[in-house]
């Protein structure tokens, strides 16, 4: 990152965190009262591309975490300015008890699929999505299936053992 | 007039498989456009948590059927940044290679599904027989066609076999023979003009706020590309351009994947002039008892569709604790094409479905 950013977000933030992994990876993690301004205010700070919305489930912390991942696109068709490799993870906590968070699709239009995809398979609802409703899945789990607690082994022996073997049907 | 409902697809021309859209018409007017994915049942981010870092490979190349290897380089690039492992010189190259080779068959694929669905079968025929002398390359490569997993974190499973170099040069000079064939049949002919340009058009400020890369985002002129903006393998070792075009309508994606191709049997020329000779692998530790150490990752590269990352993240144990993919085709399927098909005619909703080059099971992991 352009050290003038890591300082400026340093400034304008001072509870968030900022830590580079690699050259290229730079993590901020933020607690969640902040996350939405910092959203807004790295985008006016270039990094106007929003790749991914992620959500890691931190079962023996109680705790979920919700990753959002930025990048810039370009500026100038002729020129790589170099900030355009960087990948910002900016990563911030909330209760598995409740979880739920504001959406981000005002700030980025992107967000919509992806915040839909979390409420389904980790049961994170985001306040204000206009369009929370199913995408992949068809049946309705007692757990949402991406949490660490839903067994795919259990509930696959839960559902087809109950349906019996062609060879135990009797004529 | 009647509001009408119609389900386009999941059995239809102008769908890639595996996904539906729900349109509401009035007349031959689309109002409102709903994409249905989710007819593919896999969950392969979740079962990936339940299996090693290396007993994921035959998982991941199944995320984009068309194009594997660069799901396979993804998910690869990203344990190496988690394990610290160094790829060799050569081995960038042999891989870098091996993803234009994937990026020509992955677009002569795309090339015979659009000139499918718009009839112009000779082509298609054309493309589907190109493609099939590339997996052959693969299948000698890697003993298999469609799916290869080739490479592996620390390089590639094996270097060249002998005359492997001079097989590729002879199977992109006979593929490159046909190009004026397929301008004089495809790209140049007035009625593909006629039907494909204005089609699905979206500006570039518009292309930037849904998040599109690849064609999408080229065909709007600017020259994003993960090869060049943040380069990996050998992709700076060599020169090449970036192909764009202005319009933003389905006759400026098909050109900037034309364009595409012809670079990339280019670059691959120029790799194959100065590849160093070496070691192509830094063999793992025994995948069996590999724990990675606690950390993430995010790895991108630019696949056929546009920018593919894999989120990866360890707690330290023998298993990946989250796996997350970002692919191209799940904002260009699920909210650009909505936007797009409003107020579109219902004849060319499968013309603007196939120009966005969507591949479904990229958006159902």
């Amino acid at each position: 990152m352009n050290e003038g950013l890591k300082e400026k977000l340093e400034k304008a933030f001072p509870h968030a965190a900022i830590t580079s992994m690699r050259d290229t990876d730079y993590v901020v993690t933020a607690d969640k009262e902040s996350v939405l301004s910092l959203l807004a205010y790295v985008k006016d700070a270039g990094f106007d591309h929003l790749t991914l919305i992620s959500c890691v489930d931190w079962i023996d912390e109680g705790e979920f975490e919700l990753v959002y991942i930025l990048s810039p696109y370009m500026k100038d068709n002729e020129q790589i300015s170099g900030n355009e490799k960087i990948n910002l993870i900016l990563k911030t906590r909330i209760a598995r008890g409740n979880p739920a968070f504001q959406t981000v699709t005002h700030i980025f239009e992107n967000a919509e699929p992806y915040e839909r995809e979390l409420h389904e398979l980790f049961g994170v609802h985001f306040e204000g999505h206009k369009r929370l409703i199913p995408l992949f899945l068809e049946r309705a789990y007692d757990i949402p299936p991406f949490r660490k607690d839903f067994d795919t082994r259990r509930y696959v022996k839960e559902v087809f053992d109950n349906i019996p073997a062609i060879q135990d049907i009797k004529a | 007039m009647r509001e009408l409902e119609l389900y386009f697809g999941p059995q239809h021309l102008g769908m890639v498989g595996n996904f539906s859209i729900t349109l509401k018409a009035e007349g031959d007017r689309v109002l409102k456009a709903t994409a249905n994915p989710g007819y593919l049942h896999r969950g392969f981010e979740k079962l990936m948590e339940y299996r090693t870092w290396i007993q994921n490979f035959p998982l991941v190349c199944r995320i984009n059927v068309v194009e594997p290897d660069h799901v396979e380089m993804a998910y690869a690039m990203a344990v190496e940044k988690l394990a610290g492992i160094e790829v060799p010189e050569r081995a960038q190259y042999v891989r870098s290679i091996y993803l234009e080779l994937a990026r020509v068959g992955s677009h002569l694929f795309g090339l015979w599904a659009y000139a499918n669905m718009l009839g112009f079968d000779t082509v298609a025929q054309w493309a589907m027989y190109h493609r099939d002398l590339v997996l052959d390359l693969f299948e000698e490569l890697t003993g298999g066609r469609v799916y290869h997993i080739y490479i592996w974190p620390g390089g590639v499973r094996r270097d060249f076999p002998k005359g492997f170099k001079d097989k590729i040069v002879t199977t992109l000079h006979s593929i490159g023979g046909c190009v004026p064939d397929y301008d004089a049949a495809f790209f140049n002919n007035a009625i593909f003009h006629k039907r494909a340009s204005g089609i699905g058009k979206i500006d570039q400020r518009r292309a930037r706020e849904l998040g599109a890369t690849g064609q999408v985002l080229r065909a709007t002129g600017m020259k994003y590309d993960v090869r060049k903006v943040a380069p990996y393998a050998a992709y700076d070792k060599v020169e090449w351009n970036v192909p764009v075009r202005s319009d933003g309508d389905a006759y400026s994606r098909i050109w900037v994947v034309r364009d595409e191709m012809i670079e990339s049997v280019h670059m691959i020329f120029k790799l194959l002039d100065c590849m160093p000779e070496g070691e192509v692998f830094n063999k793992p530790p025994n995948p069996f008892k590999w724990k990675i150490p606690r950390g993430e990752a995010y790895a991108r590269c630019e696949s056929s569709r546009g920018e593919f990352g894999a989120y990866v993240v360890s707690n330290g144990e023998d298993k990946p604790y989250r796996v997350h993919f970002r692919t191209p085709s799940y904002p260009h399927g699920l909210i650009i094409l909505e936007k797009l098909l409003e107020n579109a005619n219902i004849a060319d909703v499968g013309n603007t479905m196939i120009s966005l080059y969507v591949v479904a099971p990229e958006i159902d992991r």
